[in-house]
């Protein structure tokens, strides 16, 4: 770390005389001058000045920040990024082989109970489909200098990253109304309930071993892992996409260096938490609870799922009558 | 091995913009409209204190733009020099952020204001295009490092205020200008 401020230091200071040359007190100003001392200090502290050109930042000379930002980026970032996908999918194959995954009692029931609407399930792939190609193209473009080129050619490698950039840029739109509409809508499903702390106590009875085995914690329509999911894709999803306008529009928004820099940062930092949770999330629904992965299909589910993972859910919408079957 | 540096002298430099016009014209098969690789700031304009100073890539020994850039497309020669391959680079800005001196520019008028190619001061040093190509005068501009002369710039200022060079040159000259500047009292060492 020292190292960077002692380099750029250096060409600083280069660029001024060195400081131990500007003697306070003994180098007097004449005639309104400045001593090489006080211009090097305007200047470190980021004073601007005219100049004729018309480029972004360039009426300031020196722009300082913390130059640990870029360390950071590559050598905590980048890694967690990858351990975040690559990490969780290690981690979750091999619990599903030591623990095997959460089967219907008593199999399919044949009979599908209405869960979600069209519009639901649409907007559910409208978030979906685009945050998984923003976890791929975005790993490549913060880890991928790291961990993918050094093992492929330099113009695939031209070719992945451009790539990566065009995509990443276009799947952000989708995206975030796939965000705002999930968001909005289906909150008050979301909200916690006190049945929620057992259910986060026994793991939702998914854990097949120890104390935890044969549980099953009551639920309403989500349970406190969908929960949990639902409110951290709700924060993320609004920092990642704030700081994502901030980078993709620069000319609307006029962001400062520095604050382009801490977005990057708050945009990654989101990115690793979005994408371990949406490892995990893809493992439930897929092959973690059996059936799990109709809802998101046909917007049904089968009686035997619904009243074995979602309980209080199930039990409402029979009292109510607001059960529906599939025809 | 030389490490190239620029200094300004930012009590000879007049605001002539010398070096700006000296850098526009040999570099111009490159420059897209509205791009300036080097410019002049003068700080306090008019005022007591009014300080002027050319900036433009400093070639960081440890620089920032190579560090954050997502494509990996910097490089330093062994000269010391940083360049970027246009053909990698991205547009992402990134590096323009990291750069204490604001020296990377983007050409404007793609869609919903998207970034072009990152130009920057190549230290009349061109790019990674064979020397003195075709390729090589429209991507990165001039090449005078590989027929052993300087940047157009210093060697244009008028009163020598922008010098370019290896760094302990560079600096010795600056050293021996401030031991002949300085004032009777003046006490250093
Ligand atoms: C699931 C959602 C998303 C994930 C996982 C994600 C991930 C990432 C990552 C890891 C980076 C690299 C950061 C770095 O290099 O330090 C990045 C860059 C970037 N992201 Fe995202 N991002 C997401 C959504 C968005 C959204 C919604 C927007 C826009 C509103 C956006 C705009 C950008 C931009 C502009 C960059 C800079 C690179 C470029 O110009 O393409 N991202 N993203
Ligand atoms: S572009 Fe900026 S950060 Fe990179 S070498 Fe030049 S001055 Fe340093
Ligand atoms: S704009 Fe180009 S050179 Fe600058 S960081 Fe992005 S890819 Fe690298």
């Amino acid at each position: 770390m020292n190292k960077w401020f002692k380099q750029i230091g250096i060409a600083i200071a280069l660029l001024f005389s060195v400081t131990a040359f500007a003697h306070d007190g003994a180098e007097h100003t004449h005639d309104g001058q400045a001593t090489e001392g006080q211009i090097w200090s305007q200047l470190k502290a980021g004073a601007e000045g005219r100049t004729t050109s018309t480029s972004e930042f360039h009426a300031q000379p020196i722009n300082t920040y913390d130059l640990r930002v870029l360390e950071l980026r590559s050598d905590i970032l980048a890694p967690a990024l990858m351990a975040a996908l690559f990490g969780m999918i290690i981690i979750f194959v091999l619990f599903i082989k030591v623990n095997g995954i959460s089967k219907l009692h008593g199999g399919f029931s044949g009979k599908l109970v209405y869960r979600w609407s069209k519009f639901d399930v649409s907007i559910h792939w409208l978030g979906a489909i685009p945050c998984l190609l923003l976890i791929l193209t975005g790993l490549t473009l913060l880890a991928g200098r790291f961990f993918f080129q050094p093992y492929i050619g330099e113009g695939l490698w031209s070719n992945l990253v451009y790539a990566a950039k065009q995509v990443h840029d276009i799947m952000a739109i989708p995206f975030m109304i796939g965000w705002a509409l999930m968001t909005v809508l289906w909150a008050k499903n979301q909200l916690p309930k006190m049945y929620d702390i057992k259910w986060m106590m026994v793991v939702g009875g998914y854990i097949n071993f120890g104390p935890f085995k044969g549980k099953h914690p009551d639920a309403g329509f989500a349970n406190a892992g969908e929960k949990l999911w639902f409110w951290a894709f709700a924060v993320f999803g609004l920092v990642i996409s704030a700081s994502g306008m901030l980078l993709l529009f620069p000319n609307l928004f006029e962001p400062s260096r520095t604050l382009s820099l801490i977005a990057l940062i708050l945009h990654s930092v989101s990115a690793i938490i979005i994408t371990a949770f949406s490892i995990v999330h893809i493992f439930m629904a897929t092959v973690m609870s059996e059936g799990g992965m109709e809802c998101m299909v046909s917007g049904y589910c089968d009686e035997t799922w619904a009243s074995q993972h979602h309980n209080l859910w199930f039990d409402e919408i029979k009292e109510n009558g607001t059960l529906k079957y599939k025809e | 091995m030389a490490t190239m540096k620029f200094l300004c002298d930012t009590k000879r430099c007049i605001e002539c913009n010398g070096c700006v016009t000296a850098c526009k014209n040999e570099n111009d098969s490159a420059l897209e409209w509205g791009i300036q690789r080097r410019r002049v700031v003068t700080i306090n304009d008019g005022e007591k204190g009014e300080a002027s100073i050319s900036v433009a890539c400093m070639h960081c020994s440890d620089a920032p733009c190579m560090a954050v850039c997502p494509a990996n497309c910097f490089y330093k020669t062994e000269d010391g020099i940083v360049l970027h391959d246009k053909d990698t680079c991205i547009g992402c800005g990134y590096c323009l952020y990291a750069c204490p001196f604001g020296a990377p520019q983007f050409p404007q008028g793609g869609a919903f204001g998207a970034r072009g190619k990152m130009d920057k001061c190549t230290f009349c040093a061109g790019g990674p295009e064979e020397n003195h190509s075709d390729a090589e005068r429209q991507k990165y501009g001039a090449n005078r490092v590989a027929e052993g002369k300087l940047p157009m710039c210093a060697e244009l200022c008028a009163t020598k205020s922008l010098l370019a060079g290896d760094a302990e040159i560079v600096s010795a000259i600056f050293r021996e200008r401030v031991a002949y500047r300085g004032s009777k009292n003046a006490i250093w060492g």
